[in-house]
């Protein structure tokens, strides 16, 4: 099939799918149209991504739209993510539909714009122009605000008004970035149409104006930065996480901080060739990679609450993905590694999260202690996930984790490696008390009874056999993709 | 030199010395329209390029931006005052004598940083890059220094409104297609955080952002 067309359709097949979920009347069905369409997407997104890693960038709409390794990986990513939380939706909200906590009305508004922002995430992925690229990102800040407010109350108002603002003003940043950034390609009097084109600024890379270009990074760190959740900038997250429905928070978590790091990604490379790959820019990725993990580490410890506690393990391990590409070399191998595994972890964590909460009509974690006696699927898949995302042997997010350290220490960065070592220390020991008292602790109310979705022994387990077969062997198909993905952000060809 | 381009930009400095020295909310919403409207003819009054194609798509930028930034912003804006029933920003954090002295601080601080960034071969003034980072920064404080949320509303819009004349100075090569997608998530933005306001307004007794404090830790 002709490769534009295939690229085209990805960003229009949810659109589809988004608007027809907003004239479907029953909402069980709307649901599970929407599921239909997410996994759709995956699919096609799969072959491209198939296509890309065998034969080269796919390229459409006169070069604005390109696929090319780093972004197929991330397709992949955002799929599985997107494909569990919409599968998982059905059950979550079949349950509040049940209850009539939801109405027909909301089902359907969340269903469209969950639909929505998979394309505008899509649209981050695969747009080449710089510009476009940041419209994805703004468009997927706006469509999720709703996401986060489908029951309208206090704190989920207050939830969705910090993340608006801060998230809107925070890629305000970005844009001046993105402008500086096309700024430092005044003396190469590019075209006006490829005046942003992430192709055209990497190929010239070396002739970009250096302190433009500088200048540019710190206004794009500082404003992808505060999307994807790195501390000091991530003051709205832990709100938004925890007061937006579960399947919301997982594809939050799951993808949309990733989504935005990504964009960051796609800029090392232009910053490293224009300076001469000094590494300034990759100094400044691992600060930041471990104030965030030494901040979340802090707060980890003291969380009462379920959800602001896995929203805080998103804060440490986008600085552990971001160190990663700090460290460059392995470490880019390594963090876009650990970007799979911790949205697999972290979605499946939620998702269990969230239908504990639903049964304890509470998301506090002395709520739900005790969950392995009473719901011991959901309990299980909790405590699993969460020694995974404290980095416990075998899963997959230990590996990751241990080649990040071997990136420092082969690159000698002993500072750096002992900060990591420090954060991931305290969050091992203060987590693994919460996954303690969530499972095994006394519960204080009485649970109502689950009714489980036939889907639900998927949900768990698919997600944890990935992670435990990933942890003990990596698949050559899989570490093809990575080499090539993390190649682009090294700067080779 | 005196030109028209640096008459707007004087324009530009004296609405944000407004913005930061007066409490009325309405006229912080006229002010971002004149604003809004300066913007627009920008593009419109310098000869940025020279084929007639990309004449024709500025001029229809500008058009475009004088509709959003000077109709459709304050016309949501004025009505979302009506609705939340809020008419005065009332002790905001920062005095407003303080504030235009920062003011101040603030555009010496743009005017010296503006001469350092290189500009495309066809600049039509320089001042514009400085005038683009003060009415950002201007923007920033108006969103971290007032407690109503409406006016961090504006605050956003002004924020937007620096970028918007940054990148006309600074990126000849921004191509029009991305002005307007840019535009329009602004558009967007101001219309999702409207429909913030208002059940905002519905939840709690008033629209100051401290009362919205629940969440911690």
């Amino acid at each position: 099939m002709d490769g534009g067309l295939l690229t085209t359709g990805m960003l229009l097949l949810p659109v589809g799918v988004g608007a027809l979920c907003l004239f479907i009347r029953p909402p069980h069905r709307v649901l599970w149209i929407a599921a239909i369409g997410v996994i759709a997407h995956t699919l096609l997104s799969a072959l491209v991504a198939v296509r890309v890693f065998t034969t080269g960038p796919l390229v459409a709409a006169s070069n604005w739209l390109r696929v090319d390794a780093l972004s197929a990986y991330h397709l992949l990513v955002m799929g599985a993510v997107f494909s569990l939380s919409a599968v998982y939706a059905c059950g979550y909200f079949g349950v509040e539909l049940r209850e009539g906590t939801l109405t027909g009305a909301q089902a359907r508004r969340f269903a469209g714009l969950f639909c929505l922002s998979l394309a505008s995430m899509t649209l981050v992925l695969i747009s080449n122009n710089l510009g476009l690229m940041w419209i994805g990102i703004e468009t997927t800040t706006l469509l999720t605000a709703f996401l986060i407010c489908v029951h309208v109350n206090r704190t989920s108002l207050e939830a969705m008004w910090k993340y608006l603002l801060v998230c809107s003003v925070g890629v305000a940043f970005a844009f001046m970035g993105t402008l500086l950034a096309g700024a430092s390609a005044a003396r190469l009097h590019l075209r006006t149409e490829a005046g942003l084109l992430w192709t055209e600024l990497w190929a010239n890379a070396a002739a970009l104006d250096p302190f433009t270009m500088k200048a540019a990074f710190l206004f794009l760190l500082v404003g992808y930065g505060t999307k994807t959740g790195l501390a000091p900038m991530h003051s709205w997250l832990p709100d938004a996480h925890s007061q937006a429905p579960t399947p919301v928070s997982a594809i939050f978590s799951g993808f949309m901080l990733n989504a935005s790091l990504y964009c960051v990604m796609r800029y090392v490379p232009l910053v490293e060739g224009a300076i001469g790959h000094s590494g300034w820019s990759l100094r400044i990725l691992t600060v930041f990679g471990l104030v965030s993990i030494v901040v979340a580490a802090a707060f980890i410890v003291f969380q009462r609450d379920v959800k602001r506690l896995l929203a805080y393990h998103s804060v440490e391990h986008l600085g552990i993905i971001t160190l990663g590409l700090g460290l460059g070399g392995l470490g880019n191998f390594a963090a876009l590694f650990h970007t799979l595994n911790h949205s697999l972890s972290k979605s499946l964590s939620f998702f269990a999260a969230g239908r504990l909460g639903q049964m304890h009509g509470s998301h506090d974690i002395e709520a739900i202690g005790g969950s392995l006696r009473h719901a011991p699927l959901w309990g299980m898949g909790l405590f699993a996930s969460i020694l995974a995302l404290i980095g416990m042997a075998p899963f997959a997010l230990f590996m990751s984790e241990f080649q990040i350290m071997r990136a420092a220490a082969e690159g000698e960065h002993y500072l750096p490696l002992a900060v990591f070592l420090l954060g991931a220390a305290v969050v091992f020991v203060g987590a693994s008390r919460h996954a303690i008292a969530i499972a095994w602790g006394d519960a204080h109310g009485q649970a109502k009874p689950a009714r489980a979705a036939r889907a639900d022994p998927v949900l768990v387990f698919a997600p944890l056999a990935v992670l435990l077969l990933l942890g003990l062997a990596m698949p050559d198909p899989l570490r093809h993709a990575l080499e090539q993905a993390a190649a682009i952000v090294g700067g080779q060809p | 030199m005196y030109s028209w381009p640096d008459t707007f930009l004087v324009i530009l400095v004296l609405t944000n010395l407004v913005l930061l020295g007066s409490s009325r909310i309405a006229t912080y919403i006229r002010v971002a329209a004149v604003q809004g409207v300066v913007l627009g003819l920008l593009p419109m009054l310098t000869h940025l390029a020279e084929e007639p194609a990309r004449i024709l798509m500025l001029g229809l930028l500008g058009l475009v931006t004088i509709g959003v930034k000077g109709v459709v912003f304050p016309w949501i804006l004025l009505r979302t005052l009506a609705r939340a029933n809020v008419h005065r920003e009332l002790k905001p954090y920062v005095g407003y004598t303080t504030a235009t002295l920062a003011g101040v601080v603030a555009l010496a601080i743009s005017l010296h940083i503006g001469a350092r960034i290189p500009l495309p071969a066809v600049p039509f003034s320089q001042l514009a890059v400085s005038v683009g980072l003060f009415t950002f920064l201007v923007g920033l404080f108006l969103i971290v220094s007032r407690r109503k949320a409406i006016t961090q509303v504006l605050g956003y819009l002004v924020l937007e409104n620096g970028i918007y004349a940054f990148g006309i100075a600074a990126v000849a090569e921004v191509s029009v297609l991305v002005e307007l997608g840019v535009l329009l998530d602004a558009f967007v933005a101001v219309f999702v955080m409207q429909i913030a306001i208002y059940h905002i307004s519905q939840e709690f007794p008033s629209t100051d952002v401290d009362q919205l404090k629940d969440l911690r830790g």
